[in-house]
């Protein structure tokens, strides 16, 4: 049995009935891992030893009749985007930089599903230190999208995508700084929640853009992915930005969206470029949540459209300045044999560090440079502070925003080469980041012309998550579509990826 | 070269001082909860948060902001209530994410003032000085009967980390030229940091010391750091101009760094006056650049040169939210403020009617000024000034000459101090005898009585006893006394001495030299 092709209610309740062990579900994951990722790429390492000792606990738990304390997760195979620290593990945010770093500590969200139970497969592919939207960016090869091996698995939280696509995990964890959980959740046909920035600590998450990341999970059900944000969520000592949340994220999954008010934004449905295919999706999943009760608000965002704007000043200084760490001196990639420091420090960073990131390192170090700093930072964030109160206008009005992820579906590799046009795709996740709210994706089945998974937006109040996760279980119950991908769903499966 | 004085007279120097003072009091680091541990073991107490390992992140340490608030209160600034944390960048293996987190273009503190009292020699430095009358003000210093107080405005204190220790190994004496790698102790990172910038009132060097003085005295008394210039926990940076009297234009500066005494400031800072005047004076420029200053070469050289300003790309840092102080936290850390030096000085005055000049000598030092106050609680207040006296003068002076010398600990307690002046000052024993028994205390750990029974060394104030000495002595030497009244008045020396020594030294010479007078002048 292919446990991790299975949902934690199903696998939880097969280890209380005794009809398997924890130790079966790990090993079974974990083969599945050796048969199938070859065709997938999503794995940069796996820890079968990690999975296999907490499998162990688990059992010893259910053993002594003590599993229902032991976490949301329990049983329940998992594995994380590998910018989080986990100890013992390779954490190389897919770059050559780190390709032999190894983790001294272990990050909070990671030790909390760890805490929760939850047996660590692995880390997942990425794309550089989650510069992109395709996971092409890995110094590690591509990850493939699990409904089409020729299309992108949208990025930068790529492989986490894959993996619960292609039922190599259950539950995964990435994150997501202008996109990167939701658009390769919508491209491989997930569910993907970012949660308001601040709910979910990000200690021991290797920053991008620390103002705009937010860890989050990856699941095939709307509950599975609540079960895990009431593992994750909540103040952590060790990050002054996290903030305290004590509810239950599925405490409303069944309440259905009778009198929710819903805002849809019409700017964003008639953007240029914005796929018909999308487009009709999420025009479907309005009239589905119409017809169960919500009511259908017209919004509107006047700033949003300067959001991408705003983001590529503040995304890259942030990252000038997190990755100024990878000197080469005490960890990372190092050139040897320089006469002096700056030698050394030159020759490292140009090739340790992908185009990409040496792109955004430069635009960075540029922005924040005397005299072109305050003609492009302090307006960023100018804009940043209208976004957000657009944001808050908004939610006088609605409990929930509806709208589009990205313009299309996952596309085919290569396709889109030019970096601006790949920061365009971005139009509908990143001012959800700017603004600090929390937004995700829930699959709403395959488009018309392209057979490819697509997905609407949910979008929530800053610690209202707990609205956007009722109205996407109300839609999920329409459309009944999330799932392992046909192509990995059955025996089929395993003969196609040998 | 010409001197100093000389060169003031021309040129009026411009001086801004950058203070660098470690938080040592606090248990832990700035942005972690590393233990702050002067001397431990390198790279013990260390980790992933001030290592800059990928995904750590900072938070603040609240105590240490409680410091830096008491340390503006104490220096009269206004707390700013909303304040960010920076990231300022630059590239070197000591800090270890490559930016140091520091505070932007608002700091906890801003706007302050101290000031100076400066006196003696040191006052004549200023030349607008010979124009005052007492109580008149000009420039920033008011004349007073003793010299001159000048109001040294403070810019700002800001919170920062400290970066962490190299070592540079395989050339000479550590330092980096020559050197074949470098070591890196990281004990020392993220060590919290305060630092206080002037405004650039000072105008002397000795001005300079004494803020630096006053500096110290104060953050030893609000106990917020060692303040250990030797071991580094404070350091001073002095920017440095000339420009000539009667002009208002700044000069270029020089910057001279890492002062690690308080003799180095002043005499960095007054062979850079010189210096600078000597190159202007010749028609040449000041470039800016940083200087060092050599103690025992007395000179300064240069360390490097500035061509452009260093683009540290500031930003606010973006993993600590803006820090907001609340009326009540400003107002508890108020209540915290302990008696500072200038307080205590004046009600030392106030209390004791000592002089200001003898009231500030005590407070210089918070160890003196407990000492002098825990014997003032026992002791009469005509002994306030003899004991000020034993002091400033005996106990400074041991002291200045062992700084390892812990006067709480040692075995002069302060009923031995007041017992010790109350013997001199009943005229029990001399002055003279005084300092033997001050010094016998400190060895042989007795009580002064105690010291003065053994060694028999009551003076001799009994008028009888001294006549019967005097005449002695003048009878057995009737020449000299022939030569006194012929006009050698200053016999009177010889005299006096053969006296005390007829007497082992415990005659009251101020009874022998007035017997003496009347004998010979009657």
């Amino acid at each position: 049995m292919d446990f991790a092709c299975m949902g934690v209610d199903a696998i939880q309740a097969g280890l209380r009935a005794g009809d398997f062990s924890a130790t079966e579900v790990a090993q079974s994951s974990l083969d599945r891992i050796e048969r199938i990722d070859g065709s997938v790429n999503a794995f940069l390492e796996v820890t079968p030893e990690l999975a296999l000792a907490k499998a162990a606990e688990v059992d010893k738990a259910i053993a002594e009749g003590t599993f229902d304390q032991m976490g949301p997760l329990a049983g329940v195979p998992v594995a994380f985007k590998d910018n989080m620290n986990q100890i013992g593990t390779h954490t190389t945010c897919a770059s050559r930089m780190l390709e032999n770093y190894v983790s001294p500590y272990t990050a909070t969200c990671v030790q909390k599903v760890i805490d929760a139970g939850g047996l660590p497969l692995g880390k997942l592919n990425m794309d550089e230190f989650a510069f992109g939207s395709t996971t092409e960016t890995s110094a590690f090869g591509t990850t493939k999208n699990p409904w089409g091996t020729d299309r992108v698995p949208g990025g930068s939280s790529g492989g986490s995508a894959a993996a619960v696509a292609a039922g190599l995990a259950t539950v995964t964890l990435g994150s997501d700084t202008g996109g990167s959980i939701r658009q390769p959740a919508s491209f491989c046909g997930v569910v993907g929640v970012k949660p308001t920035y601040g709910a979910v600590s990000r200690y021991g998450v290797v920053a991008f853009g620390s103002s705009l990341d937010q860890v989050g999970p990856f699941a095939r059900n709307v509950r599975d992915a609540a079960l895990t944000l009431n593992a994750l969520c909540g103040r952590d000592p060790l990050d002054c930005t996290s903030q305290a949340c004590d509810f239950d994220f599925t405490a409303n999954l069944d309440q259905g969206v009778e009198g929710m008010k819903v805002g849809i934004v019409p700017a964003f449905l008639d953007a240029e470029g914005l796929d018909r295919e999308v487009r009709n999706a999420v025009m479907g999943a309005a009239d589905k949540l119409a017809s169960l009760g919500a009511e259908i608000v017209e919004i509107e965002l006047p700033n949003a459209q300067a959001a991408i704007s705003a983001y590529y000043v503040l995304a890259p200084c942030e990252a000038f300045s997190n990755l100024s760490r990878f000197d080469s001196v005490r960890y990372g990639y190092c050139d040897p044999g320089h006469k002096d420091l700056g030698g050394q420090y030159e020759a490292s960073r140009a090739q340790g560090f992908g185009v990409e990131a040496r792109r955004r390192i430069m635009l960075g170090s540029y922005l924040l440079s005397s005299g072109v700093y305050d003609k492009y930072y302090y307006p960023a964030q100018q804009i940043r502070t209208l976004i957000t109160q657009d944001y808050l206008n908004a939610y006088q009005k609605v409990d929930v925003i509806l709208s589009p992820i990205a313009p299309s579906v996952a596309w085919k590799f290569g396709a889109v080469s030019d970096p601006t046009s790949m920061y365009l795709a971005d139009m509908f996740t990143i001012s959800i980041n700017i603004a600090g709210n929390g937004g995700m994706n829930l699959p709403v089945g395959l488009g018309e012309d392209s057979g490819m998974p697509v997905g609407v937006q949910l979008i929530a109040p800053p610690f209202k998550d707990a609205n956007m996760l009722r109205a996407a279980a109300a839609l999920e119950r329409e459309y009944q579509c999330v799932g392992v991908a046909p192509d990995f769903a059955g025996e089929a499966a395993v003969k196609g990826g040998e | 070269m010409k001197t100093m004085e000389e060169v003031l007279k021309d040129w009026e120097a411009v001086i801004g001082l950058e203070v660098h003072c470690e938080l040592t009091k606090l248990n832990t680091k700035m942005f972690c909860g590393c233990k702050l541990e002067f001397g431990a073991e390198p790279n013990t107490h260390t980790c992933p948060v001030c290592l800059g390992l990928p995904g750590a992140l900072p938070v603040p340490n609240k105590a240490a902001i409680e410091n830096i608030v008491l340390a503006g209160l104490a220096t009269n600034c206004d707390i700013e209530k909303h304040t960010m944390f920076y990231r300022k960048g630059y590239m070197y293996p000591d800090m270890a994410k490559n930016f140091q987190t520091t505070q932007g273009p608002k700091a906890f503190c801003m706007r302050g003032w101290l000031d100076l009292n400066v006196d003696g020699k040191g006052a004549s430095e200023r030349p607008i000085m010979a124009q005052l009358e007492e109580g008149e003000s000009a420039e920033n210093v008011t004349r007073t009967a003793e010299g001159y107080t000048a109001r040294v405005g403070i810019t700002r204190i800001h919170m920062e980390e400290d970066a962490g220790k190299m070592i540079h190994m395989g050339g000479g004496e550590g330092r980096i030229s020559g050197a074949t790698h470098s070591l890196v102790d990281y004990n020392r990172a993220g060590t919290p940091l305060i630092e206080l910038v002037t405004e650039p009132d000072l105008r002397t060097p000795e001005e300079a010391r004494l803020f630096m003085q006053k500096l110290r005295q104060i953050f030893l008394a609000l106990g917020i750091s060692d303040c250990s210039m030797e071991e580094g926990s404070l350091r001073a940076d002095g920017n440095i101009s000339l420009r000539r009297r009667g002009t208002t234009q700044f000069g270029t500066k020089t910057e001279l760094k890492n002062i690690n005494s308080f003799k180095s400031l002043h005499d960095g800072l007054a062979y850079e006056i010189c210096r600078q005047a000597e190159v202007l004076e010749e028609g040449g420029i000041i470039y800016q650049e940083t200087r060092h200053w050599d103690p025992s070469a007395k000179r300064t050289i240069v360390m490097r040169v500035k061509e452009t300003a260093d683009d540290y790309r500031m930003f606010p840092d973006p993993d600590l939210a803006p820090y907001d102080l609340s009326d009540e936290f400003i107002e508890a850390v108020r209540a915290k403020l302990p008696e500072l030096p200038d307080q205590k000085a004046a009600r030392f005055v106030e209390s004791f009617g000592l002089s200001g000049y003898d009231s500030r000598q005590l407070v210089e030092n918070m160890a003196t000024a407990d000492f002098f106050e825990a014997c003032m609680l026992d002791a009469d207040a005509k002994l306030a000034k003899p004991l000020a006296n034993l002091i400033n003068n005996d106990i400074a002076a041991l002291m200045n000459a062992d700084q390892d010398f812990d006067l709480a600990s040692s075995s002069l307690t302060p009923a031995r101090a007041v017992a010790l002046v109350d013997l001199v000052a009943k005229d029990a024993i001399s002055s003279k005898q005084g300092k033997e028994v001050f010094a016998a205390i400190l060895e042989e750990d007795k009580d002064p009585a105690a010291i003065v029974e053994e060694r028999g060394m009551k003076q001799v104030s009994d008028t009888g006893a001294i006549e019967a000495v005097v005449d002695e002595v003048l009878a057995a030497n009737p020449d000299k006394v022939e030569q006194y009244k012929g006009g050698k008045t200053g016999l009177i020396g010889f005299f006096v001495g053969q006296c005390m020594k007829a007497m082992k030294g415990q005659g009251n010479p101020k009874l022998i030299n007035q017997m003496l007078s009347q004998k010979l002048e009657g």
